[in-house]
């Protein structure tokens, strides 16, 4: 047993108890908002800022690692650079689907396009979805990695630019819909911390895991060929 | 390379000939479809404009790289004695001749279509100029992209419209709809700016990382 695959199992329960700790906090611990900002519907927030935040963190270990394959030519990095596209892809539709619920409650709409933190979102979402329908369509294993580390970098940079180009369309469709704004109480603050850092262990055991089967797959490619070889 | 590109898109004259009938098809697609409704025009003109190029002007992109990989001549390319940068500049420039005269078929049978607009035509014609430049720079890096895929003409519009909807073409959209409510060129400068800004981003985009694209 490798390592990595010796820590897995302890990660994995760190990760299932700490999201134990955070439902209850979530759902017992933490006060129920004031009725303008949603009242119980509000407890949606340790769920959707937990996963919005693991999907930023899995789209920049993508891009990093994308750029480190790029520089290195090793498919180690491209492993990482894939399985975290692929939870990062997992965890954003979670926010981007938990977001519009608690935002109907709170704000009376579904979806505000003035707001730079949804644009983001969407943005990332979009761009990292075609970069696995990129990965699944290509044929070659070091292509796919070299072709998807250029694409995500020019996602990566599609990013700002979106931020850029919403000003300006923004100015056509003001908003109308107040911000909720108010400070966290420190209960909903210590809870929403405990999800994030629960969520966060949560990625880094899927990351192993995911690495995990990517590695196994790159060995069995040279086991094949060892074998082909042999016979041929 | 500019002229073989040329060459071999005229030589071929059915696929210039397919992105004329698509885009006439796309905006009678949006004429009978809001003859229902009867918006007033300088509502949707600037969306119909743009979706009707931007959809095709993806057509008109996809076969620049495909080409190159179908016809085995892309390790040519590899091999000779251009750097792969300037095999891009070549390319991106061939695209924008193509997708220039597109346009102006477009914004022809437009006008055709929804009589009743005079816009300012120098404003137009540089929003058109510069928006067509940064789609046309990035389209050209993700068709590089593409190319290499299985389901290439369907990977192409997947891979892009995620990176130009909120980029490129919503900059565009907002500018032609004020161009088309009556603002001259010197008013949209702002949004100009941020077209030439977008254009010289994703020309120094490709341009860098061609060079991986290619290498495969």
């Amino acid at each position: 047993m490798s390592r990595q695959q010796s820590l897995r199992i302890p990660i994995l329960a760190v990760a299932a108890a700490l999201t134990l700790v955070a439902v209850y906090m979530a759902l017992m611990f933490a006060p129920s908002a004031p009725d303008v900002d949603g009242g119980d519907v509000q407890r949606i927030m340790y769920l959707h800022v937990a996963s919005a935040w693991v999907s930023y963190v899995a789209f920049a270990v993508t891009f990093v690692a994308g750029v480190m394959y790029l520089r290195t030519r090793d498919l180690q990095w491209d492993a990482y650079a894939l399985s975290s596209a692929e939870i990062g892809v997992l965890f954003c539709t979670l926010a981007i689907t938990t977001g519009p619920m608690w935002a109907k409650a709170v704000w009376g709409v579904y979806w505000r396009w003035a707001d730079l933190k949804l644009l983001m979102t969407l943005v990332l979402w979009l761009v990292f979805i075609a970069y696995l329908a990129l990965r699944a369509n290509t044929p070659d294993r070091r292509m796919g990695a070299s072709l998807g580390a250029v694409f995500s970098s020019v996602g990566m940079l599609c990013v700002p630019l979106s931020f850029a180009a919403n000003r300006i369309w923004t100015q056509y469709h003001p908003t109308v819909i107040a911000t909720s704004t108010g400070g966290l109480q420190a209960s909903m603050g210590a809870t929403l911390g405990v999800a994030v850092v629960a969520f966060t262990v949560l990625y880094v055991f899927l990351m192993l895991a995911r690495v995990g089967i990517e590695r196994a797959r790159d060995e069995l490619e040279e086991l094949k060929q060892k074998a082909g070889d042999h016979l041929g | 390379m500019l002229l073989k590109e040329l060459r071999v898109e005229f030589r071929n004259k059915q696929t210039v000939n397919s992105f004329i009938i698509l885009s006439v098809l796309i905006m009678a697609a949006f004429r009978f479809a809001f003859s229902v409704t009867e918006p007033p025009v300088g509502d949707v003109a600037a969306p119909i404009l743009w979706v009707s190029i931007f959809f095709a002007g993806m057509l008109a992109l996809s076969p620049t790289w495909k080409r190159e990989v179908e016809q085995g001549t892309r390790d040519g390319l590899r091999v000779a004695p251009i750097a792969p940068s300037d095999v891009y500049l070549g390319k991106l420039l061939a695209n924008l001749v193509v997708v220039f005269a597109l346009e102006a078929v477009v914004v022809a049978v437009f006008l055709a279509f929804f009589p009743g607009t005079s816009p300012d035509w120098p404003a137009l014609v540089a929003v058109l100029v510069l928006g067509t430049v940064g789609f046309v720079a990035l389209g050209n890096l993700i068709s590089a992209i593409s190319s290499n895929l299985a389901q290439s003409e369907v990977m192409l519009p997947v891979l892009l419209v995620p990176l130009l909807l909120f980029t490129v073409v919503i900059s565009c959209v907002g500018a032609t709809a004020r161009v088309f409510t009556g603002a001259t060129v010197l008013e949209i400068g702002d949004e100009l700016r941020f077209l030439a800004a977008f254009a010289l981003v994703y020309i120094a985009a490709g341009y860098l990382s061609i060079e991986y694209v290619l290498e495969g």
